[in-house]
């Protein structure tokens, strides 16, 4: 039994820790229950082993917990973090990179106007190939994270597909996302105009 | 690859809209999110490198799912 004023850091180095560690992993259950109990696709074993994960990340982590907010929340977070990212690679698993890839370098031409956007004047067919051309002109591993995204993939998805970590491929997007960006306004390209063409 | 939707290109159009020169990573994100998730249910202000999740979590529904996740544990576990 721990008390509610435990000081958590300090309980859990203590080479007698099994009370707090015991604590800790029934809070990190129950607050994934309260975080999952919509999710039908969940069961209570599953609950138990992110529970368990989270566990040992938090335990692993210590020294990096900076006192800037409560212990608990910041082992909650952690624990989400563990049972979400799990949860996302068994929605996506059977995407492979190849067809990610194939679906990146073919990005370019799939940016058309849509059809349901009536009337393709000649201001719309310029920002759909303005869009079009910037796309073309990233690297081929932008390309892929981009067509990614648009499938609505999970980003570590994306990340375990293109073989880096969660920062560095974000950092692959940004990248992308300043250059199109960059790229549009050298064309004399604003972006509230292809969204207002896109809208109409 | 079929040809965007509608729905596709503005969400596209949409990402680079809200495109910063400066943005947080999802681990700069993670570091931040309990704090962030603890004074924005304490209605406190949001310092500069809190206000930068605020900009993280309309880029990126994971670590905005986790958040919205965080902020239900704080509220229905007090």
């Amino acid at each position: 039994m721990v008390g509610a004023d435990i000081n958590w850091p300090e309980a859990l180095r203590a080479p007698d820790n099994a009370a707090a560690v015991s604590a800790l992993r029934a809070a990190l259950l129950q607050g994934l229950r309260i975080a999952l109990r919509e999710r039908s696709d969940v069961s209570e074993a599953q609950l138990e082993d992110f529970a368990q994960d989270a566990l040992l990340r938090v335990l692993d982590r210590l020294d990096q917990f900076s006192g800037r907010s409560k212990f608990m929340t910041w082992a909650h977070a952690i624990a989400l973090n563990t049972a979400f990212a799990e949860l996302r690679r068994k929605r996506w698993r059977d995407v492979s990179l190849e067809t990610l890839a194939a679906e990146g370098q073919e990005l370019p031409e799939a940016i058309t106007l849509p059809n349901d956007v009536l009337g393709a004047t000649e201001e719309r067919t310029r920002l759909v190939e303005a869009l079009r051309n910037a796309v073309a002109g990233l690297s081929a591993k932008q390309r892929t994270a981009i067509a990614g995204e648009l499938r609505e993939m999970p980003f570590d998805q994306i990340v375990a597909l293109l073989g880096t970590n969660r920062n560095a491929a974000y950092k692959l997007l940004h990248d992308a996302r300043r250059a199109l960006r960059r790229q549009l306004l050298a064309d004399g390209v604003s972006l509230a105009t292809i969204r207002a063409a896109f809208d109409s | 690859m079929k040809p965007l939707t509608r729905k596709q290109l503005q969400y596209f159009v949409g990402m680079l809209e809200v495109t910063r020169e400066q943005e947080l990573d999802c681990g700069e994100c993670q570091n931040c999110a309990a704090e962030f998730a603890e004074r924005q249910l304490a209605g406190l202000p949001l310092d500069e490198a809190l206000a930068r999740v605020e900009h993280h979590i309309q880029l990126c529904p994971e670590c905005r799912e986790e958040l919205l996740a965080l902020k239900r544990i704080l509220s229905e576990g007090k």
